[in-house]
């Protein structure tokens, strides 16, 4: 758990009054999350960073109309998601949004400098999260990723818990198998 | 497939309720192949976070910036309100107050029958009044260019504080994301050395 002397939902609501300032630190704190998010689901960093914009400017305009402050991070991540998938339908408004493949996705993110990793695993891994689906792909993201609870993913996709369970279970079923191959033991 | 009494993904996703968690740690005691399921999912976990989260290239537009500012003569207003304009304006209606007020309730002084009012008057010169003024004005001056300085001293001296406070706190997030990223660097290391071993 990360220290905060000041919790988001006081900063929500005083940035709900017009607090600029506790606006700012809202988004120096939820910056880098949604932006990661952003950057797997599409795959394009520059696609991140102006989704990223965009969300955080909406979210804005939208603050008051948020009932919960603590439900403030669902909520965040439901703006992203839809700003994201309204990207991929502009782009490509003749395909059915349960097909849309961000751009991109085989060919895998490139891993940041400063990673400890091999860079053929990261690579590998990249790989495998491009033949998941798109649905499949934000189901580990959100999960794994970004720490989300079944009901915070159910809430940020619009749909039942029990989707996201098997969007997500299936998954693991091919990232297990790609990645852990059979007879692996002594992980702590 | 699993037979542990409750989804093993769940429990290693931790969506299991305490109450049930239990049960299957005591079933993975007894059970070879679902303690391997469970070493699989761990493993699979650790090779994802080989992907690691990237720095946000820029930083992302805060409500301060232009995009987002409130009309010109709502920025004048509040600036207005928030700054040292706001203290003088105060000051001075109290002032307006306090001097009415005196007006109005103060006791008329004694009329004291001067022996030679126009040696009362001419015993203080213009020049010597016009001093006198000179002399109030400025060290009234010099006391709110003091008080200015003391405040923006105080503000500098916050300002520092919080620069301080919030480096500590990404410091903090940094060890803390750094000590959560080893772990799990450790774990996936001796996974792999594991896997290597004959």
């Amino acid at each position: 758990m990360i220290f905060r002397a000041v919790e988001d939902a006081d900063l929500i609501r005083h940035a709900a009054r017009g607090a600029v300032e506790a606006y700012n630190l809202l988004v120096s704190r939820w910056e880098k999350r949604v932006y990661n998010y952003l950057l797997r689901l599409t795959s394009n960093r520059e696609d991140a960073l102006d989704l990223a914009q965009d969300v955080f400017l909406k979210a804005y305009q939208n603050l008051r109309k948020l009932e919960d402050p603590g439900r403030f991070g669902p909520w965040l991540y439901r703006i992203a998601h839809n700003e994201a998938y309204s990207m991929f339908r502009k782009r490509r408004p003749e395909t059915d949004v349960d097909e849309l493949e961000p751009e991109g996705v085989g060919g895998g993110i490139t891993v940041g400098g400063s990673s400890v990793f091999p860079i053929e695993l990261s690579l590998a891994v990249s790989a495998v999260l491009g033949r998941l689906s798109a649905e499949q792909r934000e189901a580990v993201v959100l999960k794994v990723y970004q720490g989300f609870k079944f009901e915070e993913m159910a809430e940020i996709l619009s749909c039942p818990v029990s989707t996201v369970k098997s969007r997500l279970y299936t998954a693991l079923e091919i990232l297990k198998v790609e990645l852990a191959p059979v007879g692996t033991r002594g992980v702590s | 497939m699993s037979c542990s009494p409750f989804d093993l993904k769940d429990y290693f996703l931790k969506e299991l309720p305490d109450a049930n968690r239990q049960p299957v740690e005591d079933h993975l005691r007894t059970c070879p192949a679902c303690q391997e399921e469970l070493d699989r999912l761990r493993l699979t976990e650790a090779a994802l976070f080989a992907l690691r989260d990237e720095e946000v290239p820029q930083r992302i537009g805060f409500v301060s910036d232009e995009v987002f500012e409130p009309a010109r003569w709502r920025r004048w207003w509040g600036a207005f309100w928030g700054s040292a304009a706001q203290l003088g304006f105060a000051s001075a209606a109290m002032l307006s107050v306090a001097i009415l007020v005196h007006a109005f309730v103060r006791p008329a002084p004694p009329v004291r029958m001067a022996s030679s009012p126009a040696a009362t008057a001419a015993s203080i010169s213009p020049a010597e009044v016009q001093s006198l003024i000179q002399a109030a004005v400025t060290r009234s001056e010099a006391r709110q260019e003091e008080k200015t300085a003391r405040l923006v001293a105080d503000s500098l001296r916050r300002e520092e504080r919080e620069r301080i406070m919030r480096a500590q706190v990404e410091d903090l997030n940094r060890y803390l994301e750094r000590s959560d990223g080893a772990r799990k660097i450790a774990a996936y290391r001796t996974a792999a050395e594991t896997r290597l071993l004959p």
